[in-house]
């Protein structure tokens, strides 16, 4: 039963268990492997090992577990429930752990920490430069430790080190929001990772690594016009500090707001418990069938839903 | 988009009033403009200044920096000209500008500025080039100037960190799809050369990098003349939103005079002179001084007289350089359009001195000191060897089939005045200033890779650009040798005509398509919309809208009586005619008429109209009668004619008849048909079976010789009195079906329903009306009009639409299928294998990789297959590789042939043997000796290419290893890593890979 930690009382148990019974019947199972695994390949000629096997003694061997995938003669193991494993272009959001010269820290969930450059990102101004020492002084005004930072995966180095970058705007910090962990495996890379629901005022991020951000919408503007005119003017301080209460006016989250955020990342934990893949479709039936049986958010995360949406999931596919 | 014209001081003022809207902007430009604009005083150079504002621009105030703008980043030893000037207020308002003039003007003065500017704001500037070996120049340009300078080549890379990068447009490129850090930090990119974007298969490059150029970025764009610079600042206005400048002059530093000089004449005529003058009377003098090179033409090749003289005399091109020599136009360049044809030329120098000994030990030390890097063996080889006696004569050749050492050190002679005749191909036009004081093409006209056509006025303007040294000489010299006749239109077409339109090569390329899906917000479309291409075509739709209401109201204005009835009139006629025409093509098919076309037997033969756009509408046609002399077959140039059957080629018939012979002013005979009874004179023409109307049962007997006049206008006269016998009950004719046994069921067909429509006209009311002819007329008009206003519309519906929307489905098409992508756009394994590979066919590669072709093969093996995508130039006499090589070559053709067919069956327009056998087993022995380690001269041997072109070839081959490097790295494929970085380490080696003089 996957090694679900759920308290369900015996109908409920029965009803998951037929419920994720007809979900498995699609699926072929015996093309897993496990460590050590000899995979298969017929004697061909030229066949191509890629991630995670080896050569041993002339076999083709699993060096983790996962699912064997065939592409032409390559073959692969992709693995299941394992770290995060980057591909270059993959939306990922992290966690600065540490601001080092001209770099940042992320904990992204892969084996190692990935490494943002100051000059992977655009620079709050707008301007097209070199970073300066002084720049590198002010990195802490753009991100500090454990801020969460949304990014692109842009290269791995020749020591194997993970490079970021942020391309645009809508990259960089995220804030007023929650985020949530879950298994990587269960977000699939989409052309989107990117999602706003207009109808909540909410963003939702499905970061390739396992790491999910819900939280209010922010619009992502282009610096190139306004910005001119919202310089920060050093003559006039005072000035400053009064936009900066109007601002925190401004910051604040209503509350319907952050209950949908509550609600939506709940639905994002339900799905997270029943293994079941995180796509931005499901997440809006789960949140609608939600407040369709009028339940409150913290009652999502109860036996009895989790089972609901499990019966659910098995009528969509079947 | 709103445009304000300003012409600098020296012009007449300019004519286009600025909406009053725009006002406000010019003000704020001639502010900063007045600065500067006091020291042009030289009237003659002035430049046309235009700006592009993107649609609701909203000028950003000033910014505050005027202190820094006092100062020039960098202040030069010489006045600037006007047009330099221009750009380089431009730059220090800090907006885009895109500079067009002459090769010779001296454009380089902007870029230098913008990086002096750039490096004193530390900011990162971008230099990018169309050429390796011009970016190799600059770099040492730009070096020598500013010391922070890096540079990045497909071959090498040095300093990537500096604050100033030269390269190559295609690695900017690639550099902006991975989204390196130099996308944030670069202030100013300069493209030299922009026009290359018209090219046919990199030219998307430059569109894709300026499109995807990031948003706050300037540039630079240098350019050749080109008449729709405004367009180019309009597209780069509307999609990066910010102004852009044109600063456009065609003011050369020297003027320049053009001469021809026929073959086997021995004199220079004046075409052109310096103050752009066509002098129609010389023009005339030289074509008349060509001597016909043979009677028999050998298809426009030409170059008969050019390159064998006559026997025992001096060659055309021999004595045209001792006479360049004699009046001291030295030192020349000699364009020719093929490296064969160079080196043939060079050879004919072999009796000629040109340096002096101190000069001919300068150009020894200095060839053997750049020959210094390389090895002994390479030493010998016979291009080296055979080149030095050469130089030292002060001959030169310069053509992309050099060994690049020898081709750079040409260069550097060139400029030290070492050698005074330089014969080089169209290549050496591009790029560095390379001036001579006399440009000589050697042919005027060009194999475009299927035939033989005139030079076009760009390319010439583009070659001419290297006469005349600034500084040096007042004037250059540009001769033509023209061994054609040449109409005097196609010369001064070529000559005095307009420079080439700088108009978008865009494609499609997987490439390109997999690059752009794989980024998070990149949108193939995206790139389409924004594509100069678009642009282009968007803008012909209000001009199409114009033509299309100008063509509507013309209709609606022709209002015609009875128009119901006199349609049915014109569409029964249009039946008739059809029908007839039908007739006629059955009984005049060669099978059933040649037999009869006896000389002496009486044709009716149609008269050439008057006018050939005006159909005539009365059932009768204008016919005359004749006489046939003879009929021959039509010759056509290609051969596969000779093995038609007589039936199926095509006839000519003679026809003794009456014409009005006319002369135009260039002498060209023109010969009109005409009836018997008006003036003219009696002559035979050659007329088509299908000008033949009817042919009579009679036939005459003519004399036997025709050619004196009496004879002829005899003759005549008996056809006329034959004529006048019949004139009662007409003349007998031929009876199709009785006569002519034509058995054709169409035929009887057509005839009948001729009968009945023959019938219907007899009914017809309108028919007899007055002016029927003239009602006809005008409704055949209205009838055209209507036509070519649905041709514009559908051109229009064509434009509107995304351009290549069909093609992007498509090719999506293909990846899906091969699996390089999925239904949602998501980029699979594959896909991003392909990614990596822009140097060659990325699907083919792809899949060869796939399916485990480059596994098991011998290291040496790959090296020589990989070499099958890089070679395209088709050798006559290659022989076949060896056996294993050539099962890699026949599993590589399938492969492709698979590819190609997925590609068909997704509807993308390709042709599949053609795709197939682009690929060229021509190299690959040589490859393979090279791979295992062979010295250079040894696989000269091997092989009968020009050495330039294989290490061109080898070079390009370690660019895709080290893609192949990068996507074997992405799949986890460790050993097949190791096998490409073994493969790189065995090919880079020795003179293939010796540096750049320049660096």
């Amino acid at each position: 039963m996957r090694g679900m930690d759920l308290s369900l009382n015996h109908t409920q148990k029965l009803r998951l268990q037929r419920a994720l019974e007809s979900l498995e019947s699609g699926t072929n199972s015996n093309a897993s492997v496990t460590v050590a695994d000899t995979i298969p390949v017929n004697q061909e000629d030229g066949v191509l090992k890629g991630h995670g096997t080896t050569d041993l003694d002339g076999e083709v061997v699993a060096t983790v577990c996962g699912v064997i995938e065939r592409v032409n003669k390559l073959v692969y193991v992709r693995t299941l429930r394992a770290r995060y494993k980057p591909e270059v272009g993959d939306i990922i959001v992290g966690r600065v752990l540490e601001v080092a010269p001209k770099r940042w820290r992320l904990e992204i969930n892969f084996s190692q920490d990935a490494v943002l450059m100051l000059s992977s990102m655009n620079l709050p101004d707008g301007i097209q430069r070199r970073r300066t020492a002084v720049d590198e002084l002010n990195m802490r005004s753009i991100f500090e430790e454990n801020d969460v930072i949304c990014a692109e995966v842009r290269d791995f180095m020749r020591d194997g080190s993970l490079q970021l970058q942020a391309r645009s705007q809508k990259y960089g910090k995220l804030e007023r929001g929650q985020m949530l962990t879950v298994s990587p495996y269960l977000v699939k890379r989409r052309k989107q990772h990117f999602h706003h629901l207009e109808k909540y005022g909410i963003d939702l991020i499905l970061g390739c690594n396992g790491f999910i951000w819900v939280g209010e919408h922010v619009e992502t503007k282009d610096n190139m016009i306004e910005d001119e005119p919202s310089k920060p003017d050093p003559k006039n301080n005072k000035s400053q500090i009064s936009i900066s209460l109007e601002e925190q006016e401004q910051t604040y989250t209503p509350l319907e707001t952050r209950q949908y955020i509550c609600r939506i990342a709940n639905a994002i934990r339900v799905l997270s418990t029943l293994g079941f893949s995180i796509t931005v479709d499901v997440i809006r039936e789960i949140v609608d069938l939600s407040t369709s049986k009028g339940l409150d958010i913290h009652d999502m995360l109860g036996a009895e839903f989790c089972v609901l949406v499990a019966e659910k999931e098995a009528e969509r596919r079947r | 988009m709103g445009s304000v014209k300003r012409k600098s001081p020296g012009e007449t003022p300019s004519t286009h009033t600025p909406q009053p809207n725009k006002q406000q902007k010019n003000d704020t430009n001639s502010n900063n403009t007045s600065l500067t604009t006091n020291n042009q005083t030289d009237a003659g150079v002035a430049c046309v200044h235009d700006v592009s504002y993107p649609e609701n621009y909203v000028p950003a105030p000033r910014r505050s920096n005027t202190d820094q703008d006092s100062k020039p980043a960098k202040e030069f030893p010489f006045t600037l000209d006007p047009f330099q000037s221009e750009a380089i207020n431009c730059l220090n308002v800090g907006e885009s500008v895109m500079v067009s003039a002459h090769t010779s003007a001296g454009k380089t003065v902007v870029a230098s500025y913008a990086i002096a500017m750039s490096l004193r704001n530390q900011q990162r500037v971008i230099y990018t080039s169309p050429i390796k070996a011009l970016s190799n120049q600059k770099y040492r340009e730009f070096k020598e100037e500013f010391s922070d300078v890096g540079l990045m080549t497909g071959d090498v890379t040095i300093e990537p960190n500096a604050s100033c990068l030269v390269m190559t447009t295609e690695i900017w490129r690639s550099m902006q799809y991975k989204g390196s850090e130099l996308t944030r930090e670069v202030a100013w990119i300069i493209f030299d050369e922009v026009h290359y974007m018209r090219d046919r298969e990199r030219g998307v490059v430059w569109e894709e990098s300026i499109v995807m150029a990031p948003k706050n970025a300037r540039f630079v764009f240098l350019s050749a003349t080109v008449p729709n610079a405004k367009e180019f600042a309009d597209w780069v206005a509307k999609v990066h939103q910010q102004p852009c400048h044109i600063v456009y002059t065609d003011y050369r530093p020297t003027p320049l005079q053009h001469y021809l000089f026929p073959t086997g004449g021995d004199g220079l005529y004046l075409v052109v002179d310096e103050k752009g003058k066509f002098r129609e009377d010389s023009f005339q003098q030289a074509l008349n001084a060509l001597v016909p090179v043979n009677e028999k033409k050998d298809n426009g090749k030409g170059q008969k007289g050019l390159v064998n003289g006559r026997a025992g005399e001096d060659s055309d091109i021999f004595k045209m350089v001792k006479m360049i020599i004699q009046r001291q136009y030295d030192p020349v360049i000699i364009f020719s359009f093929s490296k064969r044809e160079c080196e043939f030329l060079a050879m004919q120098m072999a009796k000629m001195d040109l340096n002096d000994d101190d000069e001919k030990v300068n150009t020894e030390t200095i060839f053997w000191s750049a020959m210094d890097m390389l090895s002994d063996d390479d030493k010998k080889l016979p291009q080296v060897s055979n080149m030095l006696p050469l130089l030292k004569r002060g001959i030169g050749v310069h053509h992309s089939g050099l060994l690049p050492i020898l081709k750079e050190v040409i260069e550097i002679l060139f400029q030290e005045g070492l050698i005074k005749c330089l014969f080089a191909t169209e290549t050496f036009s591009i790029g560095l200033n390379m001036p001579a004081k006399t440009v000589v093409f050697s042919n005027v006209r060009k194999f475009d890779g299927d035939k033989f056509r005139w030079l076009s006025s760009g390319e010439y303007i583009q070659m001419s650009g290297r006469a005349g040294r600034r500084g040096i000489d007042d004037r250059g010299v540009c001769i033509l040798m023209v061994d054609e006749k040449l109409e005097p239109s196609t010369a001064k077409m070529m000559v005095k005509g307009s420079a080439d339109c700088l108009n978008s090569a865009f494609h499609l390329s997987y490439n390109m398509l997999l690059n752009q899906l794989r980024c998070e917000d990149g949108d193939p479309e995206n790139l389409l919309r924004n594509s100069f291409y678009q642009f282009q075509a968007d803008r012909a739709i209000p001009d199409l809208e114009r033509q299309m209401k100008i063509l509507q109201e013309e209709r609606d204005s022709i209002h015609i009586e009875e128009e119901d009835s006199l349609e049915n009139y014109y569409s029964l006629l249009e039946q008739y005619k059809g029908l007839k025409k039908d007739v006629r093509d059955v009984i005049f098919s060669p099978r059933y008429c040649l037999p009869f076309l006896q000389p002496g037997r009486l044709v009716c033969v149609r008269c050439t109209s008057s006018d050939e756009s005006t159909p005539t509408f009365s059932i009768e046609d204008h016919v005359t009668w004749g006489v046939i002399v003879n009929f021959q077959r039509v010759k056509s140039l290609s051969e596969e004619d000779a093995d038609k059957s007589p039936e199926d080629a095509n006839y000519t018939v003679d026809v003794l008849t009456r014409c009005a012979v006319s002369k135009d002013e260039l002498s060209k005979k023109t010969i009109k048909i005409i009836p018997l009874k008006e003036r003219g004179e009696p002559a035979v023409v050659s007329v088509p079976i299908s000008q033949i109307d009817n042919l009579s049962s009679v036939r005459l007997i003519i004399a036997k010789d025709l050619l004196p006049l009496e004879n002829r206008e005899n003759t005549l006269k008996k056809v006329s009195e034959v004529l006048s016998r019949f004139s009662k009950q007409g003349m007998p004719l031929l009876d199709p079906e009785e006569d002519m046994k034509v058995k054709s069921g169409s035929y009887r067909k057509a005839v009948r329903r001729i009968e009945a429509l023959e019938n219907l006209f007899e009914k017809h009311e309108i028919a007899k009306s007055p002016l029927i002819e003239q009602k006809l007329k005008v409704l055949h008009k209205k009838k055209q009009i209507s036509a070519q206003i649905k041709s514009i519309k559908k051109s229009m519906r064509s434009s509107s639409a995304l351009a290549f929307k069909d093609e992007l489905k498509a090719r999506k098409r293909v990846l899906r299928r091969l699996g390089y992508a999925t239904r949602d756009d998501v980029v699979e394994l594959k896909g991003k294998v392909a990614c990596e590979i822009s140097s060659a066919d990325e699907l083919v590669l792809t899949e060869l990789m796939f399916n485990g072709v480059l596994k098991d093969i011998k290291v040496e093996e790959m090296v020589s297959l990989l070499s099958c995508f890089v070679w395209q130039e088709k050798l006559h006499d290659a022989k076949k590789p060896r056996e294993e090589l050539d099962m890699l070559f026949t599993q590589l053709q399938d492969t492709a042939r698979r590819v190609a067919k997925v590609q068909l069956e997704c509807k993308v327009e390709i042709d599949v043997e053609g795709f197939v056998s682009s690929f060229r087993p021509d190299i690959m022995e040589a490859v393979y000796s090279w791979a295992k380690g062979s010295k250079f001269y040894e696989i000269m041997e091997i092989t009968q290419v020009f050495e330039g072109s294989l290490i061109r070839g080898i070079r390009r081959m370690e660019e895709i290893l080290q893609q192949l490097i990068l996507a074997a790295k992405s799949i986890g494929e460790v050993e097949l890593e190791a096998k490409f970085e073994d493969a790189v380490s065995k090919i880079k080696r020795d003179i293939v890979f010796a540096a750049s003089l320049y660096l």
